[in-house]
């Protein structure tokens, strides 16, 4: 039977009208929590995309005990050297070191530091960041070692800090799809109760059962479809707001690093967009199935 | 036509609505099915729209077995069959035109069939002039001219009309009836569930009489109750006046 395209879309945009109140409320529920899903899924790329600018800049600070015979400096150096994950090192002198500490801590900790009591280090860039771990392993209790020093500990922290905001922004915003789905359901429910007259009488004169359900499909369907437009627009809106925030004159800032491809950007929208039409298919499927009695 | 062969429907509560019922009715036929409430008339319009499904026998509509319909079949075998209520059932928001369009519409036709055989249909039933008022503001016996309308536009084989004049005053009724014979002039089949003695009567048509589901009389150009010159006629005679 061929299916009125313009019977569909009047009969749709009727019902929507209708139950306009309740359509907003779906269209903004879906919209929030799909913009809460698209924000974590920036959240988990962007640190992804970080975490390689990190890693790639990971530098092993092996530092000597100020009072480090050069004998025990030399052996250290010569070892470095020799192992095959390193890429290479720059001896720092004390009165290197001295004046970097200058520039990096505070005046009251600086005050009690002199060139003689600064220890002296050896900078390392493995070939893999994993190999941080072994050079800390293997130089932490050599003689005349003050300690080994590796910024591993700070990323993880950071990923982890990540991580548990990425849970909590997908935890919340499932709640948030649920509820979304109930309000599609409920609003397609009202739809079907208003026009249980039409119903019966197109079962009475003989459409067919995909006819009567269609336009209440279809109902679904756009209200999950605009509010995940919604949705992928306040991602984007997001993304540029960030980006506007990260100063390209400080290339090594977080948010420059977390600095997200265009494709990135489409696909979390694709992602966004497809997920609220499924909310939208699921909500009035269900509610067909349950109370559309064709 | 419509064949009945031995049904039998027995409702959830136990009450047996109809028993084991055979009944055949021709094409072209005018039929009244007739008996008091609970007789299983209502019973038997809604098993021909395979609204119910009887426990036993079976049912043929227009050449089709409709028990083994698949259910997806349900809709064209509806096509054929058009219905009104004592109810009406219109819908209120839509005008004349709109009420009996939608019932080509929800059946896909295209809008130069709906432009043409609505203003046709609504010549028929006296309500050419009414096509944009609402059926709020028409009469009761208006109101069921819309009905018929809509149940005739897509011209079907057979009518069915479950207590068409409940609602109607007697002048109205007979002008309901009209409509209704008129419609049967036209080749198709018109089967009316009543207990409107006097419109039975007045009509002299076949009259089949149910009693707690049972048929009791079937009579060709019948009246309500038993007539009392000739008094209850045997099928057989019934079937050999009809195929004279």
């Amino acid at each position: 039977m061929p299916l009125s395209a313009d019977y569909i879309i009047r009969e749709t945009t009727t019902n929507l009208w209708r139950n306009r109140l309740m359509t907003i409320a779906a269209v903004l529920t879906v919209a929030v929590s799909l913009a809460l899903v698209g924000a974590a899924l920036l959240l988990k790329q962007g640190a992804a995309n970080a975490e390689v600018d990190w890693q790639r800049g990971i530098q092993v600070t092996v530092w000597m005990k100020p009072s480090a015979s050069a004998s025990e400096i030399s052996a250290i150096r010569s070892e470095l050297a020799q192992l095959p994950y390193v890429h290479g090192c720059t001896f720092w002198s004390q009165l290197r070191d001295y004046h970097e500490a200058s520039k990096l801590l505070p005046p009251s900790e600086f005050s009690a530091l002199t060139p003689s009591s600064t220890p002296s280090s050896i900078r390392c860039t493995p070939n893999q960041p994993q190999y941080a771990t072994a050079i800390y392993d293997r130089f932490v209790h050599q003689p005349g070692v003050y300690g080994v020093g590796s910024p591993n500990s700070a990323i993880h922290a950071m990923e982890e800090t990540i991580t548990i905001l990425q849970w909590v922004f997908v935890s919340v915003a499932l709640v948030l799809l649920l509820s979304a789905g109930v309000l599609i359901l409920n609003t397609i429910r009202m739809a079907i109760f208003a026009r249980r007259r039409e119903v019966s009488v197109m079962k009475l004169v003989g459409a067919t059962n995909w006819f009567i359900r269609l336009p209440f499909m279809s109902e679904g369907l756009i209200q999950g479809l605009v509010g995940s437009a919604v949705a992928a627009a306040v991602v984007l809106g997001l993304h540029e707001l960030l980006d506007s925030l990260a100063n390209p004159n400080q290339p090594g800032s977080v948010l420059s690093q977390m600095r997200l491809t265009g494709w990135q950007l489409v696909g979390t929208d694709v992602v966004v967009v497809v997920i609220g039409v499924l909310i939208g298919s699921v909500g009035s499927a269900i509610a067909i199935r349950r109370f559309l009695d064709v | 036509m419509i064949r009945f062969e031995n049904v039998t429907k027995v409702y959830k509560n136990g009450t047996v609505a109809v028993r084991n019922l055979s009944l055949d009715i021709q094409k072209g036929e005018f039929v009244f099915i007739v008996g008091p409430s609970g007789s299983g008339k209502t019973t038997c319009i809604r098993m021909l729209l395979r609204e119910e499904l009887p426990d036993r026998g079976r049912i043929w509509v227009a050449g089709r077995e409709i028990i083994q319909l698949p259910k997806w079949r349900v809709p064209y075998l509806r096509r054929n069959v058009g219905c009104v209520f004592q109810d009406f059932r219109l819908l209120p928001n839509k005008t004349v035109f709109q009420n009996v369009a939608f019932a080509l519409e929800v059946i896909g036709r295209p809008k130069s069939v709906v432009e043409t055989q609505v203003p046709q249909v609504l010549e028929l039933v006296g309500l050419a002039k009414k096509r944009d008022n609402l059926p709020g503001e028409l009469s009761g016996g208006e109101q069921q001219r819309v009905a018929i309308a809509r149940a005739f536009v897509n011209r079907p084989l057979i009518l069915l009309a479950d207590e068409p004049t409940g609602n109607l005053d007697p002048g109205t009724s007979q002008g309901i009836m009209r409509l209704l014979d008129r419609i049967n002039r036209t080749g198709t089949t018109v089967v009316i569930a009543t207990h409107d003695a006097a419109l039975v009567d007045w009509m002299r048509r076949r009259v089949v009489e149910l009693d707690q589901g049972m048929i009791v009389r079937d009579q060709a150009r019948g009246v309500y109750g038993i007539d009392a010159n000739t008094g209850p006629v045997p099928r057989t005679e019934v079937v050999a006046r009809r195929s004279s």
